[in-house]
């Protein structure tokens, strides 16, 4: 579905991403996995529209060339993206921050049907629509970030680093929550530091490091994968 | 007597207010502080004169052209001065400085075309000017006529940035632009309508103030600077702020006036203005930073 090709990104003389090649196929969960500062954030920003690839880089969805659009176009096209921080509205409340998730035309026909789904994910949003979003608390800031990203019917969700500085009851709801998602049919590409629970909910996975790819595989290969157990599980065995 | 200053302070605040609103939104989402914006005002004031004058179309219907003026002149302004200088700033913070500077030019070449149109004398027409008995004091209609327009026109706008899904989307622009792309929103876009939508209030404003106030070509300063002072008395981008602090400085201006001097009016309203900012530095309404 997404493709990926020769994608090169630097901020100056700060090379952050060097020729990756990543795809991510209808229905699939791809995580990318890396240390701090291996280029996470700028891949996912980049195809978002975020951040200005090297020329000669190529991102297709179902064929069609992204490249180039402003992000809002990009997110029209069915690429929404949760950042890292959120980038939700948080003097707005939760009612008003679903409904902008909503504000893109690919999203109108479906506002009501995707509203229910997710209140049905995310009950306690349901409770607090009328909550001003910064008074709620990391874990349920998060839950807006993915409904309002889930509102304008994305085909694929980008997730960059969701369960950062969550509690781990959080995290455990969190990563049941986008499980669910996945089996609406909506395709998966996240960045995480959470090893062991991204690679139980991913059919793949990438290794980033120093802007470059290092490996790549199915989950359960790349679990046993003595580069990422050496590199993330082992430091991760307490998450 | 004294129903009456409270009623003529009402009408002055109701107006402040309105043309403060528009001005909020201009520097709260599109980010452009627009120093030029007293003279839209005036030159609002001016197009009502003429239709009045000249062609016969009253204050009341010729607002229907004024706003759409307003709108399509700040709409064409955006696009040929300030794009240019919104894509060079790249959401920096040399915009704020660029169109301070930029506008402050704009503000002497409108305010030289209607000098050389119109001269240098106060100018006013005669609206409505009869007096209508509200709770046993005599208040001039069209004044009362300014302070409907200014409830019916700034309720409208709040409905409108309150109730709508494009007016959150404005809002959105204004609390986090950066975030707006991620929901689908053209910030550009919005930040362009935005400063229009404040330029159609200014405009609506002006002819609101022509029909009670005399006005000259050179007047547009001081409503640039009262507007300013009720936007940053009400908090940057708070509609309500911009309501209540209009209103307390109507309020207060005609009271003073009354009751003290005329000629110290601007101090006491400066009072307030240094009051208000020594215990609450950013507005009565506005959120503390830090």
């Amino acid at each position: 579905m997404i493709e990926v090709r020769n994608l090169s990104v630097s901020y100056g003389k700060h090379v952050a991403l060097t020729n990756i090649a990543i795809s991510v196929a209808d229905g699939e969960a791809v995580v990318i996995l890396g240390a701090n500062g291996a280029g996470k954030s700028s891949l996912l920003k980049a195809i978002a529209g975020l951040a200005q690839p090297a020329p000669g880089a190529q991102v297709r969805l179902g064929g069609r060339p992204l490249l180039g659009l402003p992000a809002h176009e990009v997110l029209e096209a069915g690429i929404a993206l949760v950042p890292e921080g959120r980038g939700i509205f948080v003097d707005l409340t939760v009612s008003e921050n679903l409904d902008l998730g909503a504000y893109a035309r690919r999203a109108r026909t479906n506002a009501a049907r995707n509203r229910d789904l997710v209140f049905e994910l995310f009950p306690r949003l349901a409770e607090r629509r009328r909550q001003i979003v910064a008074t709620m608390s990391g874990g349920e800031q998060q839950m807006v970030a993915i409904g309002r990203a889930l509102m304008s019917s994305p085909q694929l969700l980008m997730l960059d680093e969701p369960s950062l500085g969550l509690a781990p009851v959080m995290v455990g709801e969190l990563f049941s929550a986008l499980g669910r998602i996945r089996q609406t049919g909506v395709s998966l590409l996240m960045v995480e530091q959470n090893v062991r629970k991204s690679l139980s909910l991913a059919d793949r996975g990438y290794v980033l490091e120093a802007g470059r790819i290092v490996g790549e595989g199915d989950a359960t290969s790349l679990k046993d994968n003595p580069l990422v157990q050496n590199a993330f599980l082992g430091m991760a065995e307490d998450a | 007597m004294l129903v009456t200053t409270i009623i003529n302070g009402l009408v002055l605040g109701g107006t402040y207010a309105l043309v403060a609103m528009g001005l909020t939104i201009q520097y709260g989402i599109a980010r452009i502080m627009n120093l030029a914006y007293g003279e839209t005002i005036i030159a609002a004031a001016f197009l009502a004169f003429v239709l009045n004058g000249a062609l016969g179309i009253a204050p009341l219907p010729s607002l229907l052209i004024a706003a759409p003026a307003g709108f399509a002149l700040s709409y064409v302004i955006y696009g040929l001065m300030l794009r240019p200088l919104v894509r060079r700033s790249g959401g920096g913070a040399g915009l704020e400085v660029n169109s301070i500077l930029a506008t402050f030019g704009l503000l002497f070449v409108i305010q030289g075309i209607m000098l050389v149109l119109f001269g240098g004398d106060y100018i006013s027409y005669s609206y409505m000017n009869f007096g209508v008995d509200v709770l046993g004091a005599s208040v001039a209609a069209n004044r009362l006529l300014a302070l409907v327009l200014a409830v019916v026109l700034g309720g409208g706008l709040y409905l409108l940035l309150t109730r709508t899904l494009w007016g959150t989307a404005l809002r959105a622009v204004a609390v986090a632009p950066q975030s707006a792309p991620l929901v689908g929103i053209d910030a550009n876009r919005a930040a362009r309508f935005a400063f229009a939508l404040g330029g159609a209030l200014a405009t609506c404003g002006g002819v609101v103030i022509s029909m009670y106030q005399t006005f000259t070509a050179s007047s547009g300063v001081i409503f640039t600077m009262k507007a300013l002072i009720v936007v940053i008395l009400g908090g940057v981008g708070n509609l309500a702020g911009a309501l209540s602090a209009g209103l307390l400085l109507g309020l207060v201006e005609t009271l003073v006036a009354t009751y003290v001097s005329p000629g110290l009016t601007l101090a006491a309203v400066y009072h307030i203005f240094l009051g208000v900012l020594l215990w609450r530095p950013s507005g009565l309404f506005g959120k503390a930073r830090r």
